[in-house]
């Protein structure tokens, strides 16, 4: 019966509004009959007395369970976002004195985009939202990394990408051990792969002779233009795979395929060929044609009404 | 130097270069030539260089080598690391500075309700109001008087709402309530945070998303719930009975900007939650159930009030949980929770009580 008693007084309002506080004379704010809970505020009846409570006195367990919020950011209804951020931000306060690298010296990161952000997140998260989290991000990143705390790069590593292109290094290209050096090169949609050898000047296009592959005199000389321009025609054999878009393009594909296959041969003679033109890739691409016009830029015959 | 670089420019050499660069030029082919053109342009300017370096003074000698050496130091880390050591040296020399406004205080050491003085008040700006002419007339009864065209608000007043508000928060906390802090304008963020994690509550700090409360379930329907004992140790095994669950109320909200947040009062007020606010001489007063007059553009005056609030929470929490160790239980129990059901290993042993009451009673019995 002793465990009755106590257990019901747990649950009285009486009890909880006649405690001794001295400061509850001066409060005078709105009473309520029962106090606060977390779940529904309809005004209920007294709960039912719990007799599985243990032989101390104490209440049972669901009696003295709460429902919270599992973060107190709850209420920005993204809680996991909001969490983060307010870690990073405390991280950076934490640092912010360190040392850091010179303006534009930090080592580069590919952190997650916002798609790639918003594939491992399950809260709705906008893009200005995430660019706070960047910012941070990429102060932290700044920390001289010889004084980089462990816990700082864990908390920067979630951000990362998987894979980071910036830590590619670029292969050198190589004559391999039958004297071929290939070359690659693009043009509008054509592409070229050519394999430059030391020789009598041959050239194979696709299994073609140059004639053969190229109708127009004006591409034949493109296809071989590096070579003409530093006199080395009759100097190199030409083996070439061409595909895609047309004539022009396969042919100045070429020029760039056969002039990084030369330069691997003779890298001297690289700036003569950036005189030449056969070193830069041309960017330019069929351009898209708009409503309202014939083509991309062409109008319409004019009518008068 | 004069006469040998005229010698250079002008003299026989000059013919004697060109003669054999014509010579070059009739075997090399059209590419050749232009390269070979490069190269030897740069040689040129390379001869003529070195020439003029002969002559030149080389080597400037130090002042004096041993006291003028600069310092032997490998990296950045041990600068910094011997940066520290000399701060920690002398760090203590010098005058006694006096005591003096330190802002991040207001963040790292908040103060408490019992020091709230006038002084403090005034200090923190936080009996300046707006233009006259911008006035609530209902703020009347909180206005001191009228200083360069602006209402001064009245200092005693503003303590006085302060520490009940201070005892609102702390009774709530004390009953086991959500309290939440909202400060949505810029600079209002960390005091907010701060204050919410003193008094146990949660915080708002950017944008309120309208219906939160009068569509909690839209909208904070998927953020997770946890149950807690007294202790405020969480108790696992009830995630499918949450998740059936409707989303929180707040119990108590405190607002430090009423003026832009006016929905979220609103939204308060349908559900009869509530709400404290810093009302300044141009807000409405009836917007929320207990107002705080003071100058809430002043980001000291926020700060101090929130201070003030988190560190009442602070206290009601505190109090809850001493009660709670004393077997006595201050708040209501979550209703409808059903004990988690054990696996079925655990049934065959023919145990009557869940896991979750097992874990739940060894926590209790470390605290006893």
């Amino acid at each position: 019966m002793k465990g009755y008693e106590s257990l019901h007084s747990f649950y009285s309002p009486l009890r909880i509004s006649t405690r001794p506080i001295s400061r509850r004379r001066c409060f005078q704010g709105p009473r309520h009959t029962r106090p606060f809970s977390s779940s529904t505020r309809a005004a209920i009846a007294a709960p039912e007395i719990q007799f599985d409570g243990d032989a101390s006195g104490r209440a049972s367990l669901l009696q003295r369970a709460r429902i919270v919020p599992a973060s107190p950011s709850y209420f920005t209804a993204k809680p996991e976002f909001t969490d983060s951020l307010l870690n990073l931000q405390a991280l950076l306060r934490k640092y912010e004195a360190l040392p850091v690298l010179a303006p534009g010296h930090a080592p580069r990161v590919a952190w997650k985009t916002h798609a790639q952000f918003m594939l491992t997140s399950t809260e709705p998260v906008r893009v200005a939202r995430y660019s706070r989290i960047l910012k941070v991000l990429h102060r932290l990143n700044y920390i001289h990394p010889s004084l980089m705390p462990e816990e700082v790069a864990e908390a920067m590593q979630v951000y990362k990408r998987d894979v980071n292109p910036y830590d590619k290094v670029k292969q050198p290209v190589i004559i391999d051990q039958s004297g071929r050096a290939r070359g690659l090169g693009r043009r509008k949609t054509s592409s070229a792969v050519a394999w430059v050898v030391e020789g009598d000047g041959e050239v194979m296009v696709n299994g073609k002779s140059l004639s053969q592959a190229f109708g127009r005199i004006h591409d034949r000389e493109s296809a071989i233009w590096p070579l003409k321009v530093t006199d080395r025609v009759d100097r190199y054999n030409i083996w070439a795979l061409v595909k895609g878009g047309g004539t022009t393009g396969q042919a100045e594909a070429m020029t760039l395929a056969v002039a990084n296959g030369l330069m691997v041969h003779e890298p001297d003679l690289k700036p003569t060929l950036r005189r030449a033109g056969c070193v830069t890739r041309d960017a330019r691409m069929v351009e898209r044609k708009k409503h309202g016009k014939l083509k991309a830029r062409k109008m319409p015959a004019w009518v008068k009404r | 130097m004069i006469i040998r670089q005229f010698t250079l420019r002008q003299g026989r050499c000059v013919i004697r270069r060109n003669a054999a660069r014509q010579w070059k030029r009739c075997l090399a082919s059209p590419a050749d030539s232009i390269h070979q053109s490069l190269q030897n342009q740069l040689q040129e300017t390379r001869a003529i260089e070195s020439e003029v370096n002969q002559y030149s003074i080389h080597h400037v000698q130090t002042i004096d080598a041993e006291t003028h050496a600069p310092v032997e130091t490998d990296s950045i880390a041990e600068d910094f690391q011997e940066l520290l050591r000399q701060q920690k040296v002398t760090g203590s020399l010098g005058t006694e500075v006096a005591k003096h406004y330190q802002p991040h205080t207001l963040i790292s050491n908040p103060p408490r309700p019992s020091d709230v003085t006038l002084e403090l008040l005034l200090a923190s700006q936080a009996h300046l109001g707006h233009n006259t002419s911008l006035w609530n007339p209902a703020n009347a009864r909180y206005i001191f008087g009228v200083h360069d065209g602006i209402h001064i608000i009245s200092l005693d007043v503003t303590a006085a709402y302060l520490r009940r508000a201070a005892k609102v928060v702390s009774a709530v906390a004390e009953r086991g309530g959500l309290i939440l802090f909202v400060g949505t304008r810029n600079g209002q963020d960390r005091c907010v945070v701060r204050a919410a994690g003193l008094a146990g509550g949660c915080h708002l700090f950017e944008r309120w998303t309208p219906g939160s409360i009068t569509n909690g379930l839209q909208i904070l329907g998927k953020c997770r719930l946890k149950v807690v004992n007294e202790f405020d140790e969480e108790i696992p095994g009830f995630d499918s009975q949450l998740a059936d669950r409707p989303p929180l109320k707040p119990d108590l909200v405190v607002c430090l900007n009423p003026l832009e947040n006016y929905i979220m009062l609103h939204e308060c007020g349908l559900n009869n939650i509530p709400t404290i606010g810093i009302i300044d001489t141009d807000a409405n007063p009836t917007w929320v159930t207990y107002p705080i007059p003071a100058n809430d553009d002043s980001l000291r005056c926020v700060q101090v009030i929130a201070g003030v609030l988190g560190r009442a929470g602070q206290e009601g929490q505190a109090a809850r949980r001493e009660a709670a160790a004393r077997n006595h239980i201050t708040y209501a129990p979550a209703e409808n929770l059903k004990a988690p059901q054990r696996d079925t290993r655990s049934k065959e042993n023919g145990d009557v009580h869940a896991d979750a009451l097992d874990a739940e009673a060894r926590q209790v019995s470390r605290h006893t």
